[in-house]
Order: structure tokens, then C-alpha cells, then sequence
């Protein structure tokens, strides 16, 4: 009887493992696709099998997109747009979620006459469709003096991160218990010293998880890329896109899969040694204290 | 020192009237207990006492200043919360002193004050540890020490005991006793335990609805309650009410084909409260087994009773069941409790009895 049991889990397990290896394959093999013919030269994709491993690596093709592949008139590979979208992404990241975190803990613990209208109007701001700004910004980059600028993409960026990173913080807040405010305001703490005391310290796995989210957010942004920057404050989605679409004789496949890796890599890496607490972050609301 | 004087506190949320024209003094040193069950604005006044909430109308004076006004900060008060609401990543020993260091004390004095309160809480192995990392009971000593760390004027324990095991509660009940009599200082506590209350206070303070019923000592509260709700409020088990008509100046308890004539001590009082039908009020601790000691006299009556449940407490049994058709609850020996049963005799003495108006729940004396 026992034995019989035994034998159907194992048998329901092969199954499970069987789909959940089948669906990892299909999820994994465009990038192992990419990987493979980006260390492959322009012969060997011609002639070869697309999943075949590169039979002579070279880093040819990343040096290339790294350095030296054109971005339309320009031939100074991904480089300086790389680094452009670091000068956009790490201010952005860091003023919203700092926006976000002073946003969410007044509106989760010190409400006010019309509080949670504000943050529905807030909410608000999540659903909006970046096409729909796109008018009214340009408009105000002009009047400002940001057209085409880094500070300009940043201002973007800061302006459409805040709903949601407010959004990210006032529900992690929401959760940790009132009391803790109340108790506080009795020893005789202000706002500002009980966020920095109580609130900072719990909250690092919604700094992450924010962090995260409007990282990736903001390196894969393609659309205010595209509309806001001028021809030397490109950020690297839009470089990769001009890159991938010049082509000085024939298509050099193998470049433009090292270009693509290379503009993904930085959210990969985010991933990697970030991963755990978003997903700790997304779960864990309550804190016991 | 530490008195306070409520006067004519009220508050409302929108519409809603939580606190109706409240007016209380409380002494200084005096344990006071704000009890009455969920949602009769106990825990509102505790928050208006400490600043937490704003007031409606009214005015809070403590040691003698006006403090309606007054950030929580300002006045000098310290509070224990129902969940402790210590701060979760500091350790033991910054929880306590938190206050300290908001108010700018030196490093020095604060350890000179800390090593104190760890000491008189017995708390000093505990301080590197983070809430975390405690049971219930210590939490609720290190809430404690946080509180008296700062010596405030007066203490708020907002059910402090409520998360606690029943035996961890009553250790921690005598606790809390032991410390106000050794401090002195001012203790406005809210429960709706009527045993924490009853052994606890000074004076109790007894809410319904956002409404003062009574203030007094235990024994007044309990052996001299208003009001029908006060005196169904306190007291475990619960008194017994039992509606009878008045003849005369007895009264008359007839249904089930019995009919017993009681009578009661406050016999001016049902004359002159022209009522034919009255709520007789009477704790089971006055319904016994027959003790052939007690002398007879005419406040002693003999009546059967049927049994339907037992509860043996130990050191005595309460035995629930029927006088008539009324579900009534008598206090017995153990002993007797064991052989009770149907038509079980049963002897009320009715000297301490106390009666109410069936329609407005007030008292009839």
C-alpha cells in the first residue's frame, strides 16, 4: 500500500519536473541562442546550425558593439550610450525611491484630511500610458531648458517612478503596526526622526524590491529614450535599437546579439544578487515585532 | 504631581459620537481603570489622554496645566501598548532608551537610568536581545521598562496583559500591582477584564457607549453597581437578574408551576418605585447549598433548583441551571457540586440583593 504511494508521487514528480525542465528550456533558449552566436564569426552563422556551440569563440563581436559599431552616423559602439544610461538610471533610482519612501510613510502613518484621496490620484499615475505624456512633457522639458538632456530623461524618470514606488512603500508601510508611531510620538520623536529611527531600519527588503523594479524600469525604457534625448544623451536601449538597424554591408548577426546581451546585463546582473529579496519583499508584508 | 482632570471630554469621528461629555479626576498615585466592553471609547480616551488623538471638545488638565493642546511629547507621559509596540531592530536596551535619547539625555545617564530600570524589571540579561528574540511575558517587562524609563507623570497601560497566556497574566497582574505601589506614580489602565480590573485598581471607571456609568472603588463597583449593565459587567461568574412582581414589600417569583415570596432588604425602595415588575439582581455567591450554620432569618429562603451544568473551579463549583424558569448560576462547595442535581435545594440569601427598573436598567433604591 504504502510502497503503491510512494510509487505514484514519484511518478506525479517526473511529470512536474519534466514540464518545469521543458518550459525552462523553451524560456532559456533565446538566450542561449544570442550567447552562443554572439562567440561565433559571421562565416560560422552563415553556414552553421543555430544551435550548434561556437566551434572557433571569439569576442570579436563584443568588442565591436562594444567599441567600434554603429549607432547610425556614429561608430563608437554601445559604450558611450552604456554609460549614458548609467548617468539616467542611478540618480532617477535613487531620487524616486528616496520620493517614494517620504511619500508612502506620510501617507501609511500620518494621514491627513484627504490623504487617501491623494494617494488614489497617486495610483493614479501607475496606470497613466507613457504615450500619453509624451506631448505635455516634451512641452515642459522645452519651457525648462532639458530638451535632449540627461537631467531632462532623469526628471522623466523621477516624475513616472514616484506613483509607483509611493505605491510600493505606503502598502510595505500600511503593514507595520501604528502603534509603533504612537509609541514613538510619546518618547518624543518628530516625523522625520521616527522615519529615519523606526521606518528606515525596517526597510530594507521594500528598498530592494524598489530599487529593482525601477531599475529595470528605467534601463529598458525605450519609448522616452527615443523622444527626449538628443543625438550624444542617448540611453543604450535606443543606441541598440540604431545599432541593430545600421547596416554597413551585410547583417552581423553575432554584433548584434553582443549588443543586446550587453544592454540587458546590468538588470541581469540587478537579478542575480538582488533576486531573493524581491521576491522576500513582494511576500513578506507584516513585520513581527 | 500627577493628577488628572478630564472636563467634559468628547469626540467624535465624523458623525460618530465616540466619547460623550466625559468627566473624571484622577489623583495623583492613583491607580485608575477605564473598563467596558469593545467599542465603548476606552481606548479613544486613553489616546486623548495621551495626545494621540485630538479632542473634540472638553479639556485635559494633568498636574494641574492645561494640555488639550499639547503634543504628545509635551506631556510627560509614558504608555504601554496591548502589543508592546517595541521597536523591532533595536535591541533591549536602546527600546528603553529611545525616549531618553529623543530628549537629549547624556550617554551616561541614560546607562545610569537603563542599568536601574533592567534591574527593578529584572530585565539586565536581556538587553543585547531584539524584540524578536523575547517571549511575551519579557516584551511585555522591556515595554514596561521603556515606560518607566523616562519616570513620566502618569502611566497609560492600554491592555497590556491581553496578549499574554492566562497564567503568564496573572503573574504579570500582581507585577504591575507590586510596581505601582512601590512607584507611585499615577496609572490609568484600561481592560475589559473585570478580574484585572477588580484587582488592580484604586477606583474603576465603568464605560458603555462612550458614557461614564460609575466610578468607585472594586467593592463599590462591585456590591453597589447603578445600573443593571455595571452590575452585569463585573463580577465572574455573572450576577444573576431575575424578574419578579412586587407584592407589598416582598417580591414574588412564580413560573413553572412554582412561586417563591423573597424578601429584600430595600423595601422602602420598591414602594416608592410604584413598579409592578422588577429585576432582581443577585451575585451567585449569595445562592449556595444549604449551610444548616447560617442562622435563619428572613432574608434566607429555600428554593429548588435544577442543575443542568456543572463547573468545578477548583475551589468551589458553579452549578447553572434553573429556579423555575430562570437560568440562574449558584456558587457551591465542591462537595455539594458533586452530588447536585434535579430539584437540588438551593438557599438564596437575599440581605445583599439589589434591584433595577426592568425598563430603563437603572437601580431602585
Amino acid at each position: 500500500m504504502n510502497k503503491f504511494n510512494l510509487t505514484n508521487i514519484n511518478f506525479g514528480r517526473a511529470i512536474i519536473y519534466f514540464i518545469l525542465f521543458l518550459f525552462a528550456f523553451i524560456y532559456l533558449a533565446p538566450l542561449y541562442v544570442m550567447f552562443t552566436t554572439s562567440l561565433k564569426d559571421i562565416e560560422e552563422i552563415r553556414s552553421g546550425n543555430l544551435m550548434a556551440l561556437p566551434l572557433d569563440p571569439t569576442l570579436y563581436a563584443w568588442k565591436k558593439a562594444w567599441a567600434t559599431a554603429c549607432t547610425g552616423s556614429e561608430c563608437k559602439g554601445l559604450a558611450p550610450y552604456f554609460w549614458n544610461s548609467v548617468r539616467i538610471v542611478f540618480p532617477a533610482v535613487i531620487i524616486s525611491t528616496i520620493l517614494g519612501a517620504f511619500n508612502g510613510y506620510a501617507l501609511a502613518k500620518w494621514k491627513f484630511k484627504g490623504s487617501e484621496f491623494l494617494f488614489g490620484a497617486l495610483l493614479f499615475g501607475c496606470f497613466i500610458p507613457f504615450q500619453v505624456i509624451l506631448l505635455p512633457m516634451a512641452k515642459l522639458l522645452g519651457s525648462l531648458g532639458l530638451a535632449n538632456t540627461v537631467t531632462g530623461l532623469v526628471l522623466v524618470h523621477v516624475i513616472y517612478g514616484i506613483a509607483f514606488t509611493t505605491l510600493f512603500f505606503r502598502n510595505y508601510y500600511v503593514g507595520i503596526p501604528t502603534e509603533l508611531v504612537k509609541a514613538a510620538k510619546l518618547d518624543g520623536a518628530s516625523f522625520l526622526k521616527i522615519f529615519r529611527h523606526i521606518f528606515i531600519p525596517l526597510s530594507t527588503p521594500i528598498f530592494v524590491v524598489t530599487i529593482i523594479w525601477q531599475f529595470t524600469q528605467i534601463w529598458n525604457d525605450f519609448l522616452f529614450g527615443v523622444v527626449y534625448s538628443g543625438s550624444g544623451t542617448q540611453p543604450i536601449t535606443v543606441a541598440l535599437n540604431n545599432l541593430v538597424n545600421t547596416s554597413v554591408g551585410g547583417k552581423e548577426y553575432n554584433v548584434d546579439m553582443a549588443a543586446a546581451i550587453i544592454a540587458a546585463l546590468p538588470t541581469l546582473v540587478v537579478y542575480v544578487i538582488a533576486g531573493k529579496y524581491f521576491v522576500r519583499g513582494l511576500t513578506a508584508g507584516a513585520v513581527k515585532g | 504631581m500627577g493628577s488628572i482632570s478630564l472636563n467634559g471630554i468628547n469626540k467624535s469621528f465624523g458623525t460618530t459620537e465616540v466619547l460623550k461629555d466625559i468627566n473624571l479626576d484622577i489623583k495623583d498615585g492613583e491607580f485608575l481603570i477605564l473598563i467596558g466592553p469593545s467599542g465603548c471609547g476606552k481606548s479613544t480616551l486613553m489616546n486623548l489622554i495621551a495626545g494621540l488623538e485630538d479632542l473634540t471638545g472638553g479639556e485635559i488638565v494633568i498636574d494641574g496645566k492645561d494640555v488639550s493642546e499639547e503634543s504628545p511629547k509635551d506631556r510627560d507621559i509614558a504608555m504601554v501598548f496591548q502589543s508592546y509596540a517595541l521597536y523591532p531592530t533595536m535591541n533591549v536596551a536602546r527600546n528603553i532608551c529611545f525616549g531618553l535619547e529623543m530628549n537629549k539625555m547624556p550617554k551616561n545617564e541614560q546607562e545610569v537610568i537603563l542599568k536601574k530600570v533592567a534591574s527593578l524589571l529584572q530585565i539586565d540579561h536581556l538587553l543585547d536581545r531584539k524584540p524578536g528574540q523575547l517571549s511575551g511575558g519579557q516584551r511585555q517587562r522591556v515595554a514596561m521598562g521603556r515606560a518607566l524609563a523616562r519616570s513620566p507623570k502618569v502611566f497609560l497601560f492600554d491592555e497590556p496583559l491581553s496578549n499574554l497566556d492566562a497564567k503568564l497574566r496573572v503573574e504579570m497582574r500582581t507585577e504591575i500591582k507590586k510596581l505601582h505601589q512601590r512607584i507611585g506614580t499615577t496609572i490609568v489602565y484600561v481592560t475589559h477584564d473585570q478580574i484585572e480590573a477588580m484587582t488592580l485598581a484604586d477606583r474603576i471607571a465603568v464605560l458603555k457607549d462612550g458614557e461614564l456609568q460609575q466610578v468607585g472603588t472594586p467593592y463599590e463597583i462591585y456590591n453597589d453597581p447603578v445600573s443593571h449593565f455595571v452590575a452585569d459587567f463585573m463580577g465572574s461568574p455573572g450576577m444573576n437578574f431575575i424578574e419578579c412582581i412586587v407584592k407589598d414589600e416582598n417580591l414574588i417569583i412564580e413560573s413553572g408551576g412554582q412561586k417563591y415570596e423573597l424578601s429584600i432588604p430595600c423595601k422602602d425602595a420598591i414602594q416608592n418605585s410604584k413598579l409592578d415588575v422588577v429585576l432582581l439582581g443577585i451575585r451567585p455567591e449569595m445562592l449556595t447549598e444549604i449551610e444548616p450554620s447560617v442562622e435563619k432569618n428572613s432574608f434566607i429562603h429555600q428554593i429548588k433548583f435544577d442543575v443542568d451544568v456543572l463547573e468545578p473551579m477548583g475551589a468551589d463549583t458553579v452549578a447553572i441551571g434553573k429556579w423555575n424558569d430562570n437560568e440562574v448560576m449558584a456558587r457551591l462547595s465542591p462537595e455539594a457540586g458533586n452530588t447536585a442535581g434535579k430539584g437540588f435545594d438551593l438557599q438564596v440569601d437575599t440581605s445583599k440583593a439589589i434591584l433595577f427598573d426592568p425598563n430603563s436598567g437603572l437601580r431602585i433604591r
